[in-house]
């Protein structure tokens, strides 16, 4: 581990040079750069909440990923599913009780959807042998489309005048759990999904079932296990998480359906589990520097020092850094040994 | 008479749309019978998409803005090819990481430079070839005759692909190295320089099929425009099973389920256009359903490490 790796280190240099070279390209001071975000993200009141309001989702949408990586599944699709669970709840949301159950229910909802969406991929992984990574994004671009049919048809809001759909019912929303922010009580459901998830993989069966069929298929199959029938339920486990988090965000954010209020979360996500190594106890952490990331570089972008998708080419920079840097035998998921 | 015109749009049109994605397809193939997974080619595309609008404006020829598009995809072909190749990291992640970097670098680029002007910049995009001076016969003229110059190529790419695997020195040492590293390795060849250079061609590809996206089919680049395009190569590699010729036939299958799905739409106003636009996602979801389940190279994703593991 302490040897120097020269290929590696060559990667690493590259990586850098490349981020900061797109930063000069644009005519911008990297150094400048890297300040004002700093700046905006942690040392502005507004800046920091922003951050603190994205981590919920991320976190959430991270544990997804941590799960299915870990299996060796790669579901790139949590974009879709988080659709296919917000459009649900917020589809029943007009027959739900409200004060906590409702919500409870709401959430739930998400849930159903996301892992239905996620359960056709896993049912064609299971059943048919067929590729999650083709038929999970291929997914993702339906409900995209789905989405933005149901909003101008028949979710749309009564006036019909913007696509969205009406707010749903007040007691349905997560209260605002620290007064005057938008910090609500999403932050506890983000808190308990870790606390789940870690237990889960470290200690439960299933968690060891996991690492064993993304480890070694075979000697899962050996042991028992059916590993296509493990690797599809991770797809609708894992949509599950990306559900929750859409109901999450409109129940506790938005308050209604509409298009792109999620923009490339699921794809975030993959980001934020893997520079953890896939550890659900250090998602929310990786969450909350991703999330302090957008919230400096957007104001940055703002500024027109640098376009904002700089933001993309970091998250590909950081998850080439994160394998340069790590020391991984292929096709083993990462954490999968140091948890023990 | 109707009928045959309808059909002949249809499939000269479906030729057009499933160019890109034959492009991407034969790249993919070529990296992945060398033992190399890239599903980052959406990505190679969009930068590809970007590089060939930007150069063709710059230097005026749309053949230009195809050259270097193919070396800008050889270039983030070559980033792929580093990290899973000479670093042995995790393919798929490696992949997962170019994706990002293509739509980051492509939105960046574009915001930067042709997005930046209000104005939309006039550009010098490929035409329709009329061959022999038959485009214009009903029928088959433009299905056969009246294509790009880039659809031609792209099917002679295609071809001389197959004879490569089926007939050349090239074609066995490709198929050794994607099959059996270990003897390829012991019969004097470099496996990591082998997949080092497939993987780079084959981003070389994946860029000209964004090149055709953004010069040829359409004159112009927007963020994300490949929308999944690069997806849909990856399943035809696979359901093709790793043949050239049938990841084209694949290819073309979308491609006409995409020139259907717009002429049905305009032919049914009454109904949402979403539930048309959704259909070639839909048969690919089926044919990633029906069609998998097959033999792979033996090494696909494997880094190769002399001596073993």
């Amino acid at each position: 581990m302490t040897r120097l790796n020269r290929p590696e280190v060559y990667g690493i240099v590259f990586v850098v040079a490349l981020v900061v070279g797109a930063i000069l390209v644009a005519g911008a001071n990297p150094f400048e750069v890297a300040r004002a975000a700093v700046q905006r993200a942690l040392f502005t009141r507004a800046g920091f909440l922003e951050a603190l309001l994205r981590t919920v989702p991320l976190t959430i949408m991270g544990l997804g990923i941590a799960l299915s990586f870990r299996a060796g599944v790669f579901n790139i699709g949590m974009d879709g599913q988080l659709i296919a669970g917000s459009a649900l709840a917020v589809a029943l949301a007009p027959w739900l009780p409200g004060g906590a159950a409702g919500i409870a229910l709401f959430l739930a909802l998400g849930i159903a959807g996301g892992a239905a969406w996620g359960g056709i991929a896993g049912l064609i992984k299971a059943r048919l042998g067929g590729n999650e990574i083709i038929t999970t994004i291929m997914l993702t671009y339906v409900a995209t489309q789905l989405l933005s049919w149901l909003v101008r048809g028949p979710m749309q809001e009564k006036m019909r005048i913007i696509p969205r759909s009406d707010p749903i019912d007040a007691a349905l929303r997560l209260p605002v759990i620290v007064e005057g922010t938008r910090i609500h009580a999403g932050f506890l459901v983000a808190v308990l999904a870790v606390v789940a998830t870690a237990f889960v993989v470290r200690r439960g069966r299933y968690g060891f079932k996991l690492d064993v069929v993304g480890q070694n298929a075979s000697a899962a199959a050996y042991a028992g296990m059916n590993p296509a029938a493990i690797a599809g339920m991770v797809l609708a486990v894992s949509g599950g998480f990306a559900g929750l988090a859409g109901a999450v965000e409109i129940s506790g954010v938005y308050g209604r359906l509409q298009e792109g209020f999620a923009p490339g979360f699921g794809i975030s996500a993959i980001a934020v589990a893997l520079v953890v190594r896939l550890n659900p106890w250090l998602v929310p952490v990786s969450a909350l520097g991703f999330s302090l990331l957008y919230a400096g570089l957007g104001s940055v972008a703002q500024k027109a020092l640098v376009p904002f998708p700089l933001i993309t080419i970091i998250e590909g920079a950081v998850v080439f850094l994160f394998l340069a840097a790590s020391v991984m035998p292929a096709r083993v998921p990462a954490g999968a040994k140091s948890d023990g | 008479m109707d009928e045959i015109l309808f059909v002949s749009a249809v499939l000269a049109a479906g030729i057009r749309l499933a160019t890109p994605i034959m492009l991407a397809a034969l790249g993919e193939t070529l990296g992945q019978r060398s033992g190399v997974i890239n599903v980052g080619i959406e990505g190679i595309m969009l930068v590809g998409a970007f590089v060939a609008v930007l150069g063709a404006v710059e230097t005026g020829s749309p053949w230009a803005g195809l050259a270097l598009a193919m070396l800008a995809g050889a270039a983030m072909g070559a980033i792929h090819a580093y990290f899973s190749v000479v670093l042995k990291a995790e393919q798929i992640v490696a992949g997962i990481a170019l994706l990002f970097l293509g739509i980051g670098l492509s939105g960046y680029g574009y915001r930067l430079t042709l997005g930046a002007s209000g104005t939309a910049a006039a550009i010098p995009g490929f035409r329709p070839l009329d061959v022999l001076g038959l485009a214009g016969v009903p029928g088959i003229g433009p299905i056969l005759f009246g294509q790009q110059a880039l659809v031609y190529l792209t099917f002679a790419a295609a071809i001389a692909m197959a004879w490569m695997f089926s007939s050349t020195r090239l074609g066995v040492i490709v198929k050794a190295v994607g099959e059996y590293p270990a003897a390829a390795a012991s019969a004097g060849i470099g496996v990591d320089r082998v997949r080092f250079a497939c993987v780079s061609v084959g981003g070389a590809l994946a860029g000209a099929g964004g090149a055709f996206l953004s010069i040829a089919h359409l004159w112009g680049f927007v963020e994300g425009m490949t929308a999944g395009r690069g997806f849909l190569a990856i399943a035809c590699v696979v359901l093709a099973r790793w043949s050239p010729l049938a990841a084209i036939a694949v290819a073309l299958l979308f491609g006409i389920a995409d020139a259907l799905q717009i002429r049905v739409q305009s032919m049914m106003p009454g109904v949402p256009y979403q539930f048309f636009v959704i259909a070639p996602y839909l048969v690919a979801i089926a044919a990633v359903g029906i069609g998998s389940r097959t033999a792979m190279p033996a090494a696909l994703g494997k880094p190769f490490r002399p001596g073993g593991r």
